[in-house]
């Protein structure tokens, strides 16, 4: 299982490099804007009222926009579900089927390991490099804090956000890991999860403009998302949900795997019985 | 447990969906011996060796390498079995050494490095290459390798010279006779008769999901046709070579040319060829899917006899 574990943190290097330098830049470049924005509060508080409340709903936006731990919720982590939860969704989708498809996992296999082994090896990888990507992120969010006046969050309550979303992250990693082991194919599973994952999204932002959307958004992960106002307290009542049942689908995700066929490679996928309905009959020659 | 066949297969059933892969294979694979698991694409080889290995679950029947039940206990399986992949798959960020030593890893450090160098050298693969430079046959050394490097009790190979040159074809099959006088067993599957004839002792035949037949391999070509075409120096009459056993008239291109089909040895053909001028004598191996065909000719006419 540490073998694996190292390969699947080794292989994905790249990618903690590449999402984690690239949100760490950004949340750098963020920070440094809120100085500037801290001192033309007045100013941009007459300017941001006559913003619609849609707007500022969809952005995640709260009536103390310009608290330090709104304005990182704002502008950084409001979104990051989406972009984040995008990399969650294809990175956990092919954690197992990726290498069922290709033929790799044929190989794996066929030392001795057994599939319990092959699964949280995988799986613990895949914490290791969301975990490698969100600290990245937060060491952009702290050293542009340390050039800030009116910034001053701990090193400890600014990791509560990255928190929140690594809760949120696994929880659309994990459904993607067991969507890719219940459907077809990797590329199917990624598609619904990831579309799961942008329903959420739209149907949270869209929560607080109507009671009808609301009463929908109090069953999907992201109306337990706290993001950057976790610095202010974390909830943690809702991080131990989202961490239940991102557990529930990858413990169901290690039953289907430890239970069923490994893919033929270069197969690609199966086919759905469900979806033999809608195939036309060939005409029967006479 | 030494006295049990390395691979012993009863009764194996695999459906996918409404495909019946395998329907109901009967095989057994004696220690020390090198056995060619013969069939077209598509007929069940992969499946059968997939079930083997605890990589799929048959739907029946029962299996034991080496004496052990691969869904009860596949890691003691595969600790004891060097197995290659019919599609294998590398990873392609790796070199072929850090691929070699990464697997080594997980087979808990078994390798023999002094062996893993000189199979290298042998196959003539440079092991520093990243493997996404490496082209198919080269991939497929690095499969044979990893494989052999821990010298393992069973070879279980689907199709291991698949996409090598027949220079590299020849010496993975001289490995495979080594492994065997090693004390290993060697079970390999191929569509290709020339090679599996050229180092097996034992070959099972497998189409559609069945064994149609398991035999030596010198069983299986005495039963085989042939067809031989002779060309001779001036009009020849050739009741005389056709009232030889086994031979039967095909064609008679003029009074020249004879195309017959001879089943089993040739000798007596030969014998009576000799009394003839001859300009040309031809001889064509049949294919492993004329081979098929006798057998199922065979069956044939064993189930007309039957009703």
């Amino acid at each position: 299982m540490l073998t694996l574990f190292k390969h699947t943190v080794a292989r994905s290097k790249g990618a903690i490099l590449g999402w984690g330098l690239s949100l760490g830049l950004l949340s750098l470049w963020l920070v440094s804007f809120y100085d500037t924005l801290a001192a033309q509060r007045e100013m941009l508080e007459k300017a941001f009222s006559a913003w619609p409340k849609e707007i500022w709903a969809f952005f995640g936006g709260t009536a103390d926009f310009f608290s330090p731990e709104a304005f990182i919720n704002m502008e950084l982590y409001s979104y990051m579900p989406l972009v984040l939860g995008i990399f969650a969704v294809l990175a956990g989708s092919s954690l197992l089927a990726g290498d069922e498809e290709k033929g790799f996992m044929d190989l794996l296999l066929g030392h001795p390991i057994g599939r319990t082994g092959v699964f949280f090896g995988r799986f613990f990888g895949f914490v290791v490099v969301l975990l490698g990507i969100l600290t990245l992120m937060w060491l952009g969010t702290m050293i542009g804090m340390q050039w800030s006046t009116y910034m001053d969050l701990g090193w400890g309550q600014m990791w509560l956000p990255n928190l929140a979303l690594l809760a949120q992250l696994l929880l659309f990693g994990g459904l993607a890991l067991f969507l890719s082991m219940v459907l077809p194919s990797q590329r199917l599973a990624a598609s619904v999860a990831g579309g799961l994952v942008a329903a959420s999204f739209l149907i949270n932002g869209m929560a607080e403009l109507s009671t009808d959307v609301a009463k929908v958004a109090k069953y999907l992960p992201m109306k337990y998302y706290q993001g950057g106002l976790a610095a202010k307290g974390m909830n943690w009542e809702w991080f131990a949900w989202l961490m239940g049942a991102a557990a529930v689908f990858v413990l169901l995700a290690w039953w289907r795997f430890v239970k069923r066929d490994i893919r033929v490679g270069g197969e690609g996928g199966w086919k759905v019985p469900a979806l033999r309905f809608w195939r036309r009959r060939p005409a029967r020659a006479e | 447990m030494a006295n049990q066949p390395a691979i012993a297969i009863h009764g194996l059933t695999k459906s996918y969906g409404k495909v019946r892969a395998l329907r109901g294979i009967d095989l057994e694979v004696q220690r020390g011996e090198i056995f060619g698991f013969l069939g077209p694409n598509g007929a069940g080889k992969t499946t059968t060796i997939r079930c083997a290995l605890d990589l799929i679950r048959p739907d029946g029947g029962s299996i034991r390498v080496l004496g052990i039940d691969p869904q009860a206990d596949p890691v003691a399986v595969k600790a004891r079995v060097g197995y290659l992949p019919g599609e294998l798959q590398l990873d392609d960020n790796l070199t072929g050494e850090a691929q070699l030593h990464f697997l080594n890893e997980l087979r808990g450090r078994k390798a023999d490095w002094n062996y893993v160098r000189e199979l290298a050298e042998r196959l003539d693969l440079d092991l520093k290459r990243p493997i996404r430079n490496l082209s198919k046959g080269n991939k497929i050394k690095v499969g044979v390798i990893q494989a052999l490097m821990h010298r393992p009790e069973l070879l279980m190979l689907d199709e291991p010279t698949f996409g090598l040159d027949p220079l590299m074809q020849q010496e993975v099959l001289r490995l495979l006779v080594e492994a065997k006088r090693n004390g290993a067993t060697v079970f390999f599957s191929s569509h290709i008769l020339s090679e599996v004839q050229a180092v097996a002792e034992r070959v099972g035949i497998i189409r559609r999901g069945k064994i149609v037949e398991v035999a030596g391999v010198q069983t299986l070509i005495n039963r085989s046709l042939r067809r031989v075409r002779i060309q001779f120096r001036h009009d020849v009459d050739p009741t005389p070579l056709t009232q030889v056993p086994g031979v039967a008239l095909l064609k008679r291109d003029n009074g020249r040319a004879v195309t017959l089909q001879v089943e089993g040895e040739m000798d007596a053909l030969l014998k009576a060829v000799a009394a003839y001028p001859v300009v040309d004598f031809e001889t064509e191996r049949p294919s492993l899917e004329e081979i098929f065909l006798t057998y199922y000719a065979d069956e044939r006419n064993s189930h007309k006899m039957e009703e």
